[in-house]
């Protein structure tokens, strides 16, 4: 508490001192309270014509930044004759910042995209800047195709944005820091995004006289009802107990990717205390590898049961849109992150059915009754420029931007079409966000009292609150809330409120023993991950006995994988 | 002299697909250097450093690359052989057939898949066989519980292979009916004074009217052997059937475009290129003694 405390002022210190900075190389009459205050009137020419860097300076000449867009395509918020390369967004940087943004190419988010990012890597055909991956990250590092922006950062970078990346304890920096060198502005994720937990129908419980279930057997029991039991009442036994991941997903979530697994199995894994795509740290005190342990094997085979009794989506990673079926209300159960709801599909979900009632719980337990989900990293997650761009600073600017004006923004206007944004949120951020809400909602706090730096949405969320919840403010069932009020707001609130309050009981946070990759990693992960995830999805599926695990855990370890693990332990040491 | 003049003239209408060819297959060519590199994008294909046969070595150690060869040679066969035949029959049955807008009528209809990309005819074919499908239904009916297809490796080459038929046969039948015009109507009269059935006229006339042009587009096909549909199988499969389906060409997809192993990717590709390499001249080989077929 004190420690946040005192960071909090040192920010403020930090950002006055920028800003009577900026203020006196622009030369300019305005008080630093104008110029802190940027901007929807525009022109503010803080740093104009003095060549004097700043995070919020303004470039006297324009620049252009080309770069590379991920595009959601059913994204429809657009105003009529704006693009992604054209829209408030765009044109607040523009007016802002003197920026001007270019897309060179764009793609589907997603898939798509990672491919596009892969193609312009092998063809060492860059824009000036992108977002990336991690994997896609480091092969960029190697081939040296990233500027060096240390200094960018250090001289840019706005002290909102700095104390953010500190907030995670070097773990952030880390991340993009190579022989010393920082290759990359890293995100930081709130500690949430971490956390994969259930979400579940409570109407249908409900109508079938059940209590969400806790333990791995109330699950099964819950998900054999949600099949047989006929819970949306159409006479036709066509309903899905739980949803999988879908074509291309993930049936859990690992080192490389240990976020936001939406519609995997994590929870299930986790609560045998099986951690598989982590390195864990074995009895022997040593690394071990979480997808060889017998633990593994017996979430394996649990899976293997619910799916062969028909309790799992029997077309899971064959659906090309697993959210389909929360959407059309045919499935009751699925696993993911506190925004998976609002966020997520439920937005759909309640225009199809107003009574589709899905409230989200931290199980199933462990057998201790616990709730022991794997944690992920900060940084998922990479603002890359290309080596030789001549305006470095002009990409962590428009960051800087977005992190100060991120809750002024007309979100109408999907915040998806802010050209390179990439998250930026303190590790607490949806923690203090609920407890705030829950005060606004108590009536012991105003909006305006919270107007805290960093937690950049906060006072739009203490605004927007009453206007989609209906009293009283303690339920959270879909029939205290009235989405139709303003449906953008409803998204994060209920995210926020019914996503965050699983997580608000103390839990067992199980961290990785590290997120980053080795040498060998490089050259042999690809083949050893195909065959992991292939074997435990035959297994799951039915397509390969249980027993295949073995001949896996020895296929593994021969081709590389022990190699691996030693370098991994070399780490952790 | 005018004919000459004529001559140079037509030797320019050559020129834009020279062009596309030098543009599109000549150039590319030396992307081969990367399966003898560990190729970093950065550095470029000139100064990346050299391997030698290291990603060969390392591609003829796993597993997969028996998979792929396998999968793609069974599919690309079974493909050939079914696409020859179908067609065939079916244009000697249109043949057969006396009405006249009726054989127009199947003609067009049968045809018509073959114009739809298979990101199309995918999303048909998964909806069709999923587990709620109108198959599965019909199944139901005579008391087979519903089969999830597309998770079945043993069945996924024969869906490959069925499906790229059923869009491919019609148009391909068109080849045929052409072949069948070109049949002198005197030797049906003819036969068909000397007292020949119908079915004896289909044997020793029809069939070796168009043997050739049997002979030749099967020769042919060899050359497209290693060529088991890429869009097709992409579109269609899943980490379940690649046991069985995985080929060469989505291999090298996968390998070299989402897991950035550009040198395995290439390395695996140039196989593929070597060995088709050889089929073709084998094939323009047999071509040329059995059907008489030259280009040169």
């Amino acid at each position: 508490m004190s420690k946040s405390k005192k960071s909090m002022m040192l920010l403020l210190a930090g950002m006055l001192v920028v800003l009577s900075a900026c203020s006196d190389a622009g030369k300019t009459k305005e008080s630093p309270k104008a110029s802190a205050v940027p901007a929807a009137t525009g022109g503010t020419q803080t740093a104009a014509g003095s060549g004097e860097a700043g995070p919020f300076a303004k470039s006297a000449k324009p620049i252009t930044i080309k770069i590379g867009k991920d595009v959601d395509a059913a994204d429809k918020s657009l105003p009529a004759g704006d693009s992604p390369e054209s829209n408030p967004y765009t044109r607040y940087i523009k007016e802002n910042l003197n920026i001007d943004t270019k897309i060179v190419w764009q793609a589907a988010t997603g898939k798509d995209y990672d491919q596009k990012v892969n193609l312009s890597i092998a063809s060492n055909d860059l824009p000036d800047a992108l977002v990336v991956k991690d994997t896609q990250f480091r092969q960029m590092v190697k081939s040296g195709q990233l500027a060096d922006l240390t200094e960018v950062y250090n001289k840019y970078a706005s002290p909102a944005l700095k104390h953010i990346i500190e907030t995670t304890q070097g773990l952030a920096l880390k991340s993009v820091t190579v022989d010393g060198k920082m290759y990359a502005l890293p995100n930081v994720t709130t500690e949430s995004d971490m956390v994969h937990m259930m979400w579940i129908r409570k109407d249908w419980l409900d109508k079938l006289g059940l209590q969400p279930p806790k333990t791995m057997d109330d699950l099964e029991k819950v998900a054999k009802a949600f099949v047989e039991q006929d819970p949306d009442g159409n006479g036709k036994a066509d309903t899905i107990g739980i949803t999988g991941p879908q074509l291309g997903g993930l049936l859990n979530a690992d080192f490389i990717n240990p976020n936001n697994n939406n519609y995997g199995f994590d929870p299930i894994f986790a609560s045998y205390h099986s951690y598989p795509g982590f390195w864990v740290k074995g009895a022997d005190g040593k690394t071990a590898y979480g997808s060889l342990q017998p633990e593994t094997k017996q979430a394996l085979s649990k899976l293997r049961d619910l799916y062969a009794k028909g309790l799992i989506d029997k077309e899971m990673t064959i659906r090309k849109d697993a959210q389909e079926l929360i959407k059309n209300g045919t499935s009751g159960i699925y696993f993911g992150l506190w925004w998976a709801g609002g966020y997520g599909p439920l937005a759909d979900a309640i225009k199809n059915n107003p009574k589709a009632n899905w409230q989200a719980y931290a199980a199933p337990l462990d057998v201790n009754g616990e709730f022991t989900p794997h944690m992920g990293n900060p940084t998922n997650q990479y603002l890359v420029v290309r080596k030789g761009y001549e305006h470095p600073e002009a990409a962590i600017q428009m960051e800087n931007l977005l992190l100060r004006d991120e809750s002024k923004f007309d979100v109408k206007v999907n915040i998806g079409n802010y050209p390179l944004r990439i998250v930026f949120a303190p590790m607490d951020e949806m923690d203090v966000t609920y407890k705030m809400i829950k005060e606004v909602l108590a009536g012991t706090k105003k909006p305006e009292e919270l107007d805290l730096p960093g937690y950049k949405l906060l006072k739009a969320d203490a605004e927007n609150i009453k206007k989609v919840k209906l009293e009283p403010y303690d339920k959270l069932d879909i029939q205290y809330w009235n989405p139709n009020a303003d449906l953008g707001a409803w998204k994060r609130m209920y995210s926020t409120l019914v996503g965050m309050a699983p997580l608000q009981q103390p839990y067992k946070k199980m961290y990785s023993v590290t997120y980053s990759q080795t040498k060998t990693t490089e050259s042999k992960w690809a083949t050893l991950d195909k065959l992991e995830k292939e074997t435990f999805l035959k297994i799951i599926m039915g397509a390969a006995p249980l027993d295949s695990f073995d001949k896996f855990v020895q296929d593994w370890k021969k081709q590389g994988g022990d190699q691996i693990l030693a370098e991994i332990d070399e780490i952790a040491k | 002299m005018v004919t000459k003049g004529f001559a140079k003239h037509y030797y320019l209408m050559l020129l834009p697909g020279f062009i596309w060819l030098t543009l599109f297959s000549i150039v590319p060519m030396f992307g081969i250097v990367i399966a003898f590199q560990d190729f970093n994008p950065g550095l470029g294909m000139f100064h990346s450093d050299w391997v030698g046969l290291e990603n060969f070595r390392y591609m003829f150690t796993l597993n997969d690359s028996k998979t792929v060869f396998v999968n793609t040679l069974f599919i690309a066969v079974m493909k050939i052989i079914a696409n020859m035949i179908v067609p065939l029959v079916f244009a000697l049955m249109l043949n057969e057939l006396r009405i006249a807008i009726l054989k127009r009528w199947v003609q067009t209809i049968v045809y018509l898949p073959h114009f739809l990309s298979w990101v199309i005819l995918s999303g048909i074919l998964l909806d069709v066989l999923s587990y709620k499908g109108p198959v599965n239904g019909i199944l139901g009916i005579f008391g087979i519980s519903p089969t999830l297809f597309f998770a079945k490796a043993e069945l996924f080459p024969f869906i490959i292979v069925g499906s790229d038929v059923w869009k491919e046969f019609g148009f391909n039948t068109i080849i045929f009916l052409a072949a069948l015009t070109g049949i002198n109507p005197s030797l049906y009269e003819a036969a068909a004074i000397d007292g020949a059935s119908r079915w004896q006229r289909l044997w020793h006339v029809t069939l070796p009217g168009i043997i050739t042009t049997v002979i030749l587009l099967s020769v042919l096909s060899l050359g497209n052997v290693l060529n088991a549909g890429f869009d097709q199988i992409f579109n269609l499969y899943n980490p379940l059937v690649y046991s069985s389906g995985d080929i060469i060409d989505t291999w090298v997809y996968r390998t070299g475009l989402l897991n950035l192993q550009y040198g395995l990717a290439t390395a695996m590709g140039l196989l593929k290129s070597v060995i088709s390499f050889v089929l073709i001249t084998t094939s323009y080989f047999l071509a040329a003694k059995f059907a008489n077929y030259r280009i040169f």
